[in-house]
């Protein structure tokens, strides 16, 4: 009933963070800690793997806005990749995927940053 | 299923995923497709997730009862509280133009079920209700699909 994170930065100061674990309401201050430290680091973009989370609820979501706000504010890119289909229908039911930048696979979210 | 199926979680949100995977399991018992039986789910935690932030204010040790049934494709929740009332006037899921964290729970509730109603007649607390005609659901994501 827990949830992991794992980061990555490449050489170019692009970071992934991939998180393992359902984000609703007790996991999700801990995703927000994770991207803020990550955006206090001023990185090039963040990109989120949601490949290992099964489910989100709004809290998560919430969670992903913040994300975004702070990448709009600092001027980095934030991309979201692997949304399960469970994950991605909340997102369509929020009528947000369209407001973030989303990819299948991580090559495609790492190209062009 | 005649017989309600009952739970009663800690208005603690650690217990918020036993709660889903009961859900799952029973709606699974009863062939529901995959992508309806996410959206319940996302419905009764986002129910539970408020009990829990603002029926007990953040207090881990109160009860939450959680009843499920599915009688002739009609699938009710009941949660009941026995924090502070809920007041229903300030219940306003948000505008989706509006793109800023927080005030989805509701919404997604409002979208997805086909009635809500919170009775808050007992001394303390509130009782939600919340059913969703399976069988219209079922048709309407073939449709879809």
């Amino acid at each position: 009933m827990s949830i992991d994170f794992k980061t990555n930065e490449n050489p170019n100061g692009v970071v992934t963070l991939a998180i393992q674990g359902d984000m609703d309401m007790n996991s999700s201050p801990q995703v927000r800690d994770q991207l803020s430290s990550l955006f206090k680091k001023n990185q090039k973009a963040v990109i989120v793997d949601l490949s290992g989370v099964p489910y989100i609820d709004s809290s998560g979501i919430a969670t992903l806005v913040e994300g975004l706000q702070w990448s709009h504010s600092s001027k980095n890119k934030f991309r979201l990749v692997g949304l399960s289909d469970g994950v991605k229908d909340v997102f369509e039911i929020a009528r947000l995927l369209p407001v973030f930048e989303t990819f299948e696979t991580k090559e495609q979210a790492l190209a062009g940053v | 299923m005649k017989q309600p199926i009952q739970l009663t979680i800690p208005s603690d949100s650690k217990y918020l995923k036993l709660s889903r995977t009961v859900l799952n399991h029973l709606l699974s018992f009863h062939e529901i497709p995959e992508s309806l039986i996410r959206k319940l789910v996302l419905c009764v935690d986002e129910a539970c997730s408020n009990v829990i932030k603002y029926g007990y204010g953040g207090n881990c040790e109160s009860p939450i009862e959680i009843s499920y049934s599915i009688d002739e494709d009609q699938f009710v929740v009941k949660i009941r509280d026995y924090g502070k009332k809920c007041d229903v006037q300030k219940i306003k899921p948000r505008h989706l133009d509006d793109v800023r964290p927080g005030g989805l729970g509701t919404y997604f509730i409002n979208e997805i079920m086909d009635s809500v109603e919170y009775c808050t007649e007992s001394e303390k607390g509130t009782l939600l209700i919340m059913t969703k005609n399976l069988r219209s659901a079922f048709s309407q994501s073939c449709t879809n699909e």
